[in-house]
């Protein structure tokens, strides 16, 4: 949390790296995490959700999970076919998109 | 009778839930006919398992799948998700043994995903400290 609030993530920093930019140049659905993490601690809403959207998705999804899963159960919702199918939808839509425009 | 965990109706004699896949069982003590047992073949089948054994929820790997696409360990995540969607399926088809295998798929790739994802992030980490420090060495952050 220290470390995520004092430094900033970008070029040339200390901060796990995505291989799928590293290796192709394009963005993969996770990119941007640990910028939007930090720009969360401090504040910066807007900004946090311009570095990635997808995040904030599944942020909610963890809210709604976290009670059942640390019951040690499988969060009904999840369990339903279309939740799981939207998952994948909206990821490879959000993973191709992101790349194209 | 409606589903303990996520009260959803199913029909009397349903082992499990159709939305959930949690096993159900009636307050009366009353059990689910058993399914009918497969044709006997030449093949060896392993014995039965003892009976009374509380049958698990079957675990889709949903959100392990999500959380491994969202680390960016490639895109096998999403591989676990497509098994997490058919498990959920299966599930609902009642087809258990069909959701078992999309189960342990889903588990499989996302174990894969994770681990992969670990050793290229260890790769990566190891190839840019290495850039840095022979850009250190080379003097070209002295200003």
């Amino acid at each position: 949390m220290w470390i995520l609030y004092t430094f900033p993530p970008g070029r040339g920093s200390f901060y796990p790296r995505c291989v799928f930019h590293a290796t192709t140049g394009l963005l993969c659905p996770g990119c941007g995490t640990t910028h939007a993490l930090h720009e969360l601690l401090h504040g910066q809403f807007g900004a946090a959700f311009k570095s990635n959207p997808f995040f904030f998705a599944v942020m909610l999804a963890g809210v709604y999970a976290a009670p059942s899963l640390l019951r040690g159960e499988q969060p009904p919702l999840f369990m339903k076919t279309w939740f799981a199918w939207t998952c994948f939808a909206v990821t490879m839509a959000w993973w191709i998109g992101r790349n194209i425009f | 009778m409606n589903c303990p965990n996520c009260g959803t109706t199913n029909l009397d004699n349903a082992s499990i839930c159709v939305n959930c896949g949690r096993p159900l069982s009636s307050a009366g003590g009353y059990t689910p006919p058993p399914p009918p047992a497969p044709a006997p073949s030449a093949a060896y089948t392993p014995p039965p398992t003892p009976t009374g054994v509380v049958p698990v929820q079957i675990p889709n790997y949903l959100w392990q799948s999500i959380v491994v696409t969202l680390c960016c360990c490639l895109p096998l995540g999403i591989v676990g998700i497509i098994f997490a969607a058919q498990v959920n399926d299966k599930i609902r088809q009642g087809d258990i043994a069909g959701a078992m295998e999309a189960s342990k798929n889903a588990k499989k790739w996302t174990l894969i995903g994770f681990i992969v994802g670990i050793v290229a992030q260890v790769i990566i980490w190891a190839l840019y400290s290495a850039a840095i420090l022979s850009a250190i060495h080379s003097g070209q952050f002295n200003r």
